[in-house]
């Protein structure tokens, strides 16, 4: 059966650039404008794979990823991350939560710093679910 | 009433990341969450004779305004605060209104208004608008640098100015939870002489003398919180004397309730506080009038 993959990113073009790849590539593609949407499909649509943005409204990547990891459910969920935020502000990002919250949360599987080409991303969500 | 979550609406040749930086001092009280928004004007992106609607500028535009709030959300990411962004083809009040419709900030932050008098005579200003109606604290930020004084931390010594109206009690109560950020505050009243029954010294004395007692009050209220309050009353035309006020005290920031007066007699007569928001050099904190 053909897998499940969410890509939650407020730009509607980066969507439609993901979904193309997914089809592409023989995923099922569901969508997600802002963290808060993203976990509600993540909890409905049970998806194998979470393509996050960073930089969105109505709740950031960094939020939705620190609920992914921190849900017992959820958080052997595979994420991509796959947004124009540094990979090095997010590392810093999660050390300054984590020392005002406490709790480390592991990095994610995969991040790709916008833009990339299909064939990389393609072979992003290949190494995690193919 | 804490200040959690701030939206920050920037045209960026009005409001930069300096502006934002002044505002961070919050973070000693409760900020946690910053939105910024951008509004493209259509005008910018609209149908044109001969070339149409204008795509490419639209992505053009969007794109150098995503690259600006990247850099931006990276640094505030650093320091684990959580940031979203807005980039919209709109118009700008309709859209700050959407938006805090959708994300329920506690402050507004927006540039000045960059209407000529006539202009704004007729159109209102997008201030007059937006302030008439919102109905969240708004503060209009300036570049002090423009006047020759230092931008600094902007909370660090406000010139509270209160009408004693219910918008000045929302300013109050909302005050009352930033003892960690506000270095001294300055409270007054103006005492409109047009309001004086007779201009003797012994009725000018009197009325000094029962306002002073309720800004005393007021600045127990405050010192019950931890902040170091000084209280002054001044006689004359409130718009004049509050300007005064700030110099004479180098206020950071003038905080103010907004005009209950209805719209037209706005238009012709005036707000104080909208004036003082619109053409002064400081950067000024409007409480709005609860619907």
């Amino acid at each position: 059966m053909n897998k499940k993959v969410l890509v939650v990113d407020d730009d509607s073009d980066v969507r439609s650039f993901v979904v193309t790849v997914l089809e592409e590539n023989g995923y099922i593609p569901l969508q997600a404008c802002d963290g808060v949407e993203g976990l509600e499909k993540i909890q409905q649509e049970k998806p194998d794979l979470v393509i996050l943005d960073v930089l969105m409204p109505r709740g950031s990547g960094i939020r939705l990823y620190r609920q992914l990891k921190t849900h017992e459910a959820l958080k052997a969920l595979p994420v991509i991350m796959f947004t124009g935020i540094a990979m090095r502000s997010f590392l810093k990002s999660q050390k300054a939560l984590e020392a005002f919250n406490g709790g480390e949360i592991p990095k994610p599987d995969i991040y790709l710093e916008k833009p990339v080409e299909p064939e990389e991303l393609a072979r992003a969500i290949d190494t995690k679910i193919g | 009433m804490k200040i959690k979550k701030l939206l920050f609406v920037t045209k960026f040749e009005d409001l930069c990341y300096d502006a934002l930086n002044a505002l961070l001092d919050l973070r000693k009280a409760d900020l946690e969450h910053v939105i910024f928004l951008n509004v493209i004007e259509r005008d910018k992106v609209a149908m044109k004779r001969g070339s149409g609607y204008l795509k490419e500028e639209e992505v053009k535009l969007k794109e150098t305004a995503n690259i600006r709030f990247i850099d931006w959300a990276e640094s505030l990411f650093e320091m684990g605060m959580e940031v979203g962004a807005y980039i919209e083809v709109s118009n700008l009040i309709p859209e700050i209104l959407k938006v805090v419709e959708k994300e329920h900030p506690d402050l507004v932050v927006v540039g000045r208004s960059h209407k000529g008098a006539l202009e704004q005579l007729y159109s209102r200003s997008d201030l007059t608008e937006l302030t008439r109606r919102i109905q969240v604290p708004t503060l209009v930020f300036k570049h002090m640098l423009e006047d020759n004084l230092l931008l600094e931390k902007i909370f660090d010594r406000p010139l509270l100015a209160t009408s004693w109206s219910a918008s000045s009690q929302a300013a109050v109560d909302s005050l009352k939870g930033l003892g960690r950020v506000i270095g001294q505050l300055h409270v007054m009243h103006v005492v409109n002489d047009n309001d004086l029954k007779s201009k003797d010294s012994h009725e000018v004395q009197n009325v000094r003398k029962f306002e002073r007692k309720r800004l005393d009050a007021l600045c127990d209220i405050f010192e019950q919180q931890g902040i170091d309050t000084r209280p002054h009353v001044y006689v004359g035309d409130p718009e004049k004397e509050i300007l005064k006020a700030a110099r004479e005290y180098q206020a950071s920031m003038i905080i103010l309730g907004s005009s209950e007066r209805n719209a037209i007699l706005e238009r012709w007569m005036g707000s104080i506080s909208r004036n003082i928001a619109d053409k002064s050099i400081y950067p000024c904190l409007l409480f709005p009038v609860k619907k």
